[in-house]
């Protein structure tokens, strides 16, 4: 079934998830794969080009294997795009479901919320929350690795969650004046079943939709935080290897084309299968 | 008469949302720093003697409890004061000042690319969609999409490499103040701004795009060009006007992603504006001045938003209608 | 008009369904409340079919829905089997449920999209565990059928492939599956084309007959519950203007209201002779209505009286009940 449904994609939409599926795929069996230590620098070999022997797509200035970072990054940058989406996702779109359902309020306090964070622009957000909360006590001692990707994951779900709980919270808002949910009370259905049962169903497609949209928001989000200096600072991730090269990428210009195209490319496919959904959801409603 | 008076209360009602809004941001925004797992205190408090700490205390504010330190900050804000740098010497300069140099070269990025963007996108679309569905129509469609979703950062940096030290067309880097050449400044400005603007250009272009298509179908249309009217006429001035509406909407949302972008860009060239200033706050740590880095991003924001509403309410034709002009 | 009264109640017939001074509010945004239902009554006998007829706005959707409890009310009372149906908690509302089911106006958003029909007529099966999966099944079929559906080509469609009459049919099975003792039909052919809706009110009789059920039925259409009815309410702006059967209200509207009504229905021949009684200006606003008979601003026999004091329903041949201080 999944085979027939990507059959009838557009080309365009049938790179866009191959591409994704290959990224997936390289974030999940990247230890696995074949290829050199991303985190071993290769010091006789310190910005070869392309194509040289033992390093396909070369190496940055300090001998770190280009590729071996992008899969070593992928995984990084796909789990933190994926935690926040999901996590951000689901708690948005129950409070918005709810708050939708529920009205009155509780309704007006948590639209009131989610107008408040999105009043800050993203970025600016994402910046402010890993900024205060990836502050170290002593000055001289940078913040450990993991409480930083644990500081960016959550700061992203804050930022995600107003996104798609306006979405849900407009969606269940279109759905609860719908007679079959009146009917779905008339039979005998509680509160609870008709929103799980009836609403949460019809409402899902539209969270899909703006949910890969989303996840190509944090993957940049996440580039653009690490450029500036305050999101993962190792190099372990996509924006992490960009920031770390974009000093002296003159020399070894390959070792940034790289990972920004991959990353460029994974946002692109990113889009275009949420604008697919939502193509496919605006087509289903228009049956209706 | 009737409509007059509801639309006061009405805009009464927007305005006490706004501010809802924006005071609800500011608060939390002042409650994070709270959240600190470094605590403003140990940061701040550096005398050595114990009436020195306790000065230092009462200076900044620490001593006081969540609501009343906010209540204080807002009294200041909305009277200009932002702070000051926080130096263990004391003196340092007013976040003000930080503002009053910074925020001018922000405002200029941002508004050019809007200015640009729009500019190059509305006869773009509307070529395009006169021309949709010819063959190259399907190529153009994907580059568009391609385009508006490519990340800012990305077209800068590769603008930066190719065109600014590769090439060396234009400056890589650096920022000319327009008092100081008109030339230099523009020129500088060129590579920022068409990184943020070409992602926009593409996603105004494919709006206005979609909104002319479906314009052209309809009977207004047929009769503008049974009229006679040239087809340019009818394309600037009876097609553009309806869709201006989406136009504006798409803009004033796409303000919040600028914003964002203008933060990375201003470090990629290397433009001393809003998102240095905020860059060095987080590395100096310096949180007051974060703190009204971000409120001041929040407020333009909501008032620039807010400000588009109104507008959009004035110019789109199907709320003339109901206001009984 | 502004009917109030209980003149037409017949407590000593045992009816199933009674409703006494209903009253369903709206808070509208800032302003006084809107009283779509203002101290309504009626009852219902088994085996009746109530019409409850009345132009746009006058409140009767809202009171199919309150007499079901599915909207809130602000007062009154709905004694159903002998139990108040607005004071009951809400464990022991939901459990009644299954005896009074409902159909509603727009056939194809009264059914959940993303469900095949057979699970949607299967649902109240499930909800309340009605015998076993294939039981339940075989049951969904006989009621596909029962409503005029091929029940194996239809099964495992969604709503969405159906036209209007056919998604009314569906609602209908549905509806019947917990096999319901009072069915409230709220303007069930309002949304179909004149065509289907014949055939849709033919079978709303059969399984009148055939479940024995009791029905209210809610519409603005005076020529399509003629047939159905055996009793009709005319309201008025959240009151009751007239009660009567059928053909008494046809032959012999005896209120203003009514009898406008019944002369717009369109005669097959254009040649015979009729006094049409138009009925000036717009109805007033719900939330400010005129007080005392509520019709007089558009009444031909207002007088002074009618400003004052609200009529009462009152007898004025057997079965047949007026409200108004000068009936015809």
């Amino acid at each position: 079934m999944v085979l027939e449904r990507f059959r009838s994609l557009d080309l365009f939409t049938k790179l866009c998830s191959s591409w994704l599926t290959i990224m997936i795929l390289m974030a999940v069996l990247g230890p696995l794969l074949p290829l050199v230590n991303p985190r071993e620098a290769d010091v006789e070999s310190m910005g070869v080009g392309l194509f040289s022997s033992g390093h396909v797509f070369g190496t940055d200035t300090n001998g770190y294997d280009v590729l071996a970072n992008i899969v070593d990054g992928s995984r990084l940058s796909l789990l933190i795009a994926v935690v926040s989406v999901g996590l951000g996702g689901f708690l948005g779109a129950a409070l918005g479901i709810v708050s939708a359902f529920v009205r009155g309020k509780f309704d007006y306090v948590v639209s009131l919320s989610f107008n408040i964070m999105l009043s800050i622009p993203n970025l600016v957000l994402g910046l402010a929350l890993v900024a205060v909360l990836a502050t170290s006590p002593d000055p001289t001692q940078a913040v450990s690795s993991n409480r930083r990707v644990v500081v960016v994951m959550l700061s992203l779900t804050i930022v995600i969650i107003p996104i798609l709980g306006r979405i849900a919270r407009g969606a269940t808002l279109t759905w609860i004046n719908r007679e079959f949910i009146t009917a779905a009370r008339s039979m005998g259905l509680k509160n609870h079943q008709i929103v799980l049962k009836h609403v949460v169903p019809n409402v899902l497609p539209s969270i899909y939709a703006i949910g890969f949209l989303a996840i190509g928001v944090v993957i940049v989000a996440e580039g653009a935080l690490s450029l500036l200096g305050v999101g993962i600072t190792d190099g372990v991730s996509w924006g992490a290897a960009i920031a770390r090269v974009s000093g002296d990428f003159t020399y070894a210009p390959h070792s940034m084309y790289m990972p920004v195209a991959v990353l460029a490319l994974t946002v692109i496919a990113c889009n275009q299968i949420g604008d697919y959904l939502r193509a496919q959801l605006d087509e289903r409603e228009g049956k209706i | 008469m009737k409509a007059k008076t509801t639309s006061i209360v009405d805009v009464l009602k927007r305005l006490a949302q706004l501010l809802l809004v924006v005071i609800g941001a500011t608060f939390l925004l002042s409650l994070l720093l709270r959240l600190l797992p470094v605590g403003l205190k140990e940061l701040y408090v550096t005398g050595l003697f114990e009436e020195d700490r306790q000065r230092q205390i009462k200076e900044l504010g620490l001593d006081r409890n969540a609501f009343s330190y906010y209540l204080h900050w807002l009294w200041d804000f909305v009277r200009g004061d932002f702070g000051r740098i926080v130096l263990p010497g004391g003196g340092g300069e007013s976040v003000a000042s930080h503002v009053g140099r910074a925020l001018p070269k922000t405002l200029q990025l941002v508004f050019y690319t809007q200015i640009f963007a729009l500019a190059v996108a509305i006869p773009l679309g509307i070529l395009s969609a006169y021309r949709a569905g010819r063959r190259t129509d399907r190529f153009v469609s994907y580059g568009l999409f391609t385009a508006a979703s490519v990340p800012n950062f990305v077209l800068g940096l590769l603008l930066a490499l190719i065109v600014g030290a590769k090439l060396e067309w234009l400056p890589p880097l650096g920022y000319v103040p327009i008092s100081e050449s008109f030339v230099d400044h523009i020129r500088g400005m060129v590579l920022p701004v068409l990184s943020l603007g070409i992602p926009l250009i593409a996603s105004y272009t494919r709006l206005l795009r979609t909104d002319v298509i479906a314009t052209l179908r309809e009977d207004f249309v047929t009769m503008a060009v049974a009229k006679g009217l040239s087809d340019r006429r009818i394309l600037f001035t009876h097609v553009l006007r309806p869709s201006s509406v989406t136009l504006l909407t798409a803009a004033a949302l796409n303000m919040g992603a600028l914003i964002g972008g203008s933060l990375v860009i201003e470090r990629v060239f290397s433009i001393p504006g809003l998102g240095t200033e905020i860059g060095f706050a987080i590395f100096g740590r310096q949180y007051f001045a974060l703190q009204a880095y971000v409120a001041l991003v929040a407020v333009g924001y909501v008032v620039f938003n807010s400000v588009i509403d109104v507008i959009v309410g004035i110019v789109d034709p199907r709320t003339r209608e109901r206001r009984g002009a | 008009m502004a009917g109030s009264g209980k003149a037409h109640l017949r407590p000593s017939s045992d009816p199933i369904l009674s409703v006494e001074d209903l009253v369903v509010e709206f808070k509208a945004a800032g302003r006084e409340s809107i009283k779509a239902v203002s101290g309504i009554s009626f009852d219902l006998i088994r085996g009746e079919t109530l019409a409850v007829v009345g132009e746009s706005g006058c409140g009767k959707s809202t009171l199919g829905k309150a007499i079901l409890r599915l909207i809130p009310s602000s007062g009154g009372s709905v004694s159903f089997e002998g139990r108040d149906l607005l004071a009951l908690p809400d464990d022991e509302l939901r459990q009644m449920r299954p005896a009074m089911q409902m159909i509603f106006q727009d056939p194809v958003s009264s059914l959940d999209p993303r469900f095949s029909v057979a699970r949607l007529v299967e649902e109240p099966l499930a909800i309340w565990a009605r015998g076993t999966v294939e039981e339940r099944s075989k049951r969904v079929d006989e009621l596909l059928e029962a409503v005029g559906l091929d029940a194996h080509l239809v099964r495992d469609r969604k709503p969405y492939e159906f036209s209007g009459g056919q998604c009314q049919r569906i609602s209908i099975a549905r509806s019947l599956a917990l096999e319901p003792m009072l069915l409230v039909c709220d303007e069930p052919v309002s949304a179909l084309d004149v065509s289907v809706q014949a055939q849709i009110l033919n079978l709303l009789q059969d399984m009148k007959e055939r479940y024995g059920l009791t029905m209210v039925f809610i519409s603005h259409d005076l020529a399509v519950v003629k047939a159905v009815s055996t009793r009709i309410m005319v309201m008025y702006l959240g009151k009751v203007c007239e009660v009567a059967g059928p053909d008494t209200i046809y032959a012999q509207p005896r209120h203003h209201y009514t009898h406008a009504l019944v002369s717009s229905i369109p005669l097959p021949d254009p040649n015979a002779p009729r006094v049409r009684t138009a009925i000036e200006g717009e109805p007033p606003s719900p939330a400010n209505p005129p007080s005392g008979c509520r019709f007089r601003t558009r009444c031909p026999a207002a007088t002074d009286e009618c400003a004052v004091e609200e009529p009462q329903l009152t007898e004025v041949a057997p079965g047949h009940f007026v409200a108004c201080h000068h009936p015809r």
